[in-house]
């Protein structure tokens, strides 16, 4: 499968002959065995710069150590059930979070006065920085799964909130005046035209909402909690543990990358009506 | 020809909209009839408030003053009776063709079962079996003005309010829809309201023609086109045709005068 960024599509221009021989990598294999390599340099200089006691282990930690470590977590089971917790801690406090959000957004388009009524309160809570609230949210919730969820939550449902209300907002017009010169009634002007056209803005937050539902696990996790990566990261860091520390990291973003192209499988499947747009546009 | 009954008659419609520059008087006493199963074309300058007349009928603004007379009964508005169609398509992107289709019954709340095999039917009728499932993205422009003519036909409407139906179109592709347009008109007996700055076709598709003044829009003149063609085409070719074309120009070369 070829990702194709919009915006880097090269411009095709005429190329020098050395130009055109270097651009022998830039095809799916040569970009992945780039890549490689540059992880596996950046890597081995690390575990050369250790041995060599250029940098200090004790600081930063040693693949071959991260290496190890990993290893025996994985084996003892240790890292899989704390991946487990926190994925799921992420993905439950990204769901609700998305789906309160969005619902409340939309809600608001049915009322022009009540939206602008609490649209500066909107304001105020987005400009809280939602990590501020953790240790609230801890005392009120618990040490437990539920806290962790409604940080992420609290850090999820503004922004799917504000993405559905301005894409609510911004619904063609003229598609809600053909169905209501049809004869339709509010409702179905909101359920006909209004929340479909919403769908894209929504669907595009989950890349972004995702990404906030693991902060708010983790952050939750380092306030206080007794497993999760969060956890893990937390308490190997006070010991100065570098490697687990480590292992803990490459997980969160291992999980990270993966739940981004569930997202990006989901927004393609779920749209299907956008799909043949995409092919023309990697073409210009 | 048989004198039609007066289908829709507008009385006396007085609408200004506020802006930062104060009132601004678009329709100002405009009154004029519809007959049952007239085709009306409705001319006159741009931003003259053809639109405007339209949304009144259609029930999506209100009148400042004046008022509306279907059958001889007084209405507030045509909504949800009128059949309204724009220069832009305005098919729903997340809906196929099929689905678009069937927009309106479903706003009716029509048993689905029927709606669909009626909406079949008509695809069918109109060359585009095949494409039920099709996304608008995917269609030419031609091709998805056809399924908003659907669209709109489907639902019976008592008139069709045809604002600038074609003008995005090419010019092939516009004579086309216009041979559509007219046989769907005559096979479903409908009556319709055409908007258009097009005083060619006009004249190819209406029985009458109504050209408005500039704003504040006034009813000036309104021309019987007496041509008995069967296609557009074929109206455009009609002797008397050039004649009208002509006298339409000249209605609203005037009023550029005065105006500018």
């Amino acid at each position: 499968m070829t990702l194709t960024l919009p915006g880097t599509t090269p411009v095709p221009r005429r190329k020098s002959r050395a130009a055109r021989r270097r651009a022998g990598f830039d095809t799916p294999l040569g970009r992945a065995a780039l890549q490689a390599l540059a992880v596996i340099g950046f890597f081995a200089l690390w575990e050369i710069g250790v041995r060599m006691g250029w940098i200090s282990a004790f600081l930063v930690g040693s693949p071959f150590g991260i290496f190890a470590d990993g290893f025996k977590m994985i084996a003892s089971g240790e890292l899989l059930s704390d991946t487990w917790y926190t994925l799921f801690e992420a993905i439950l406090g990204f769901v609700i979070g998305t789906i309160l959000g969005s619902l409340v957004g939309l809600a608001l388009w049915y009322s022009v006065f009540v939206a602008r009524l609490v649209e500066p309160f909107i304001v105020a809570i987005n400009s809280v920085p939602k990590i501020a609230l953790a240790p609230i949210v801890v005392l009120w919730f618990g040490t437990g799964l539920v806290s962790k969820v409604m940080l992420s939550v609290s850090l999820t449902a503004i922004v799917a909130l504000i993405a559905a209300y301005q894409a609510a907002k911004d619904a063609d017009v003229d598609l809600q005046s053909l169905l209501i010169s049809m004869g339709a009634d509010k409702h179905q002007v909101f359920f006909k035209a209004v929340v479909p056209s919403t769908l894209p803005s929504i669907i595009a937050t989950f890349r972004i909402n995702i990404g906030f539902g693991l902060v708010g696990a983790v952050v939750g996790e380092f306030i206080s909690s007794q497993r999760g990566l969060g956890h893990l990261i937390y308490t190997a860091s006070s010991l100065y543990d570098l490697n687990t520390v480590w292992v803990g990291l490459f997980t969160l973003m291992i999980m990270g990358f993966v739940l981004y192209f569930v997202i990006d499988l989901i927004e393609r499947s779920s749209l299907p009506w956008k799909q043949s747009n995409a092919s023309h546009q990697v073409q210009v | 020809m048989q004198p039609s009954p007066v289908q829709l008659s507008v009385r006396n419609v007085r609408k200004s909209f506020s802006s930062k520059a104060g009132d601004v008087r678009v329709l100002d006493d405009l009154s004029f009839d519809i007959n049952a199963r007239d085709f009306v074309s409705i001319i006159g300058p741009s931003g003259c408030g053809k639109t405007t007349i339209f949304n009144i009928i259609a029930g999506l603004i209100e009148p400042d003053s004046g008022s509306m007379q279907y059958l001889g009964a007084e209405i507030e508005s045509l909504r949800g009776r009128v059949g309204y169609m724009m220069q832009k398509d305005l098919l729903f992107p997340w809906r196929t063709v099929l689905g678009n289709v069937l927009l309106g019954l479903e706003t009716r709340g029509v048993d689905r079962h029927e709606a669909e095999g009626k909406a079949r039917e008509y695809l069918k009728g109109f060359g585009l079996a095949g494409f039920e499932n099709a996304y608008p993205k995917t269609l030419s422009g031609g091709m998805r003005q056809r399924v908003a003519l659907i669209r709109t036909l489907i639902m019976d409407p008592d008139i069709l309010l045809l604002d600038e139906p074609f003008s995005a179109l090419d010019y092939q592709t516009r004579l086309y829809l216009e041979g559509v347009l007219k046989d769907a008109v005559e096979t479903y007996h409908k009556t319709v309201i055409l908007v258009t700055h097009d005083i060619d076709e006009a004249v190819a598709l209406s029985k009458r023609v109504v050209v408005l003044s500039g704003r504040p829009a006034r009813v000036k003149i309104v021309h019987d086109i007496d041509i008995a063609a069967h296609s557009p085409i074929a109206a455009r070719s009609d002797s008397r045709f050039s004649g009208y074309f002509h006298a339409l120009c000249a209605e609203l070369d005037i009023q550029t005068e005065k105006t500018a």
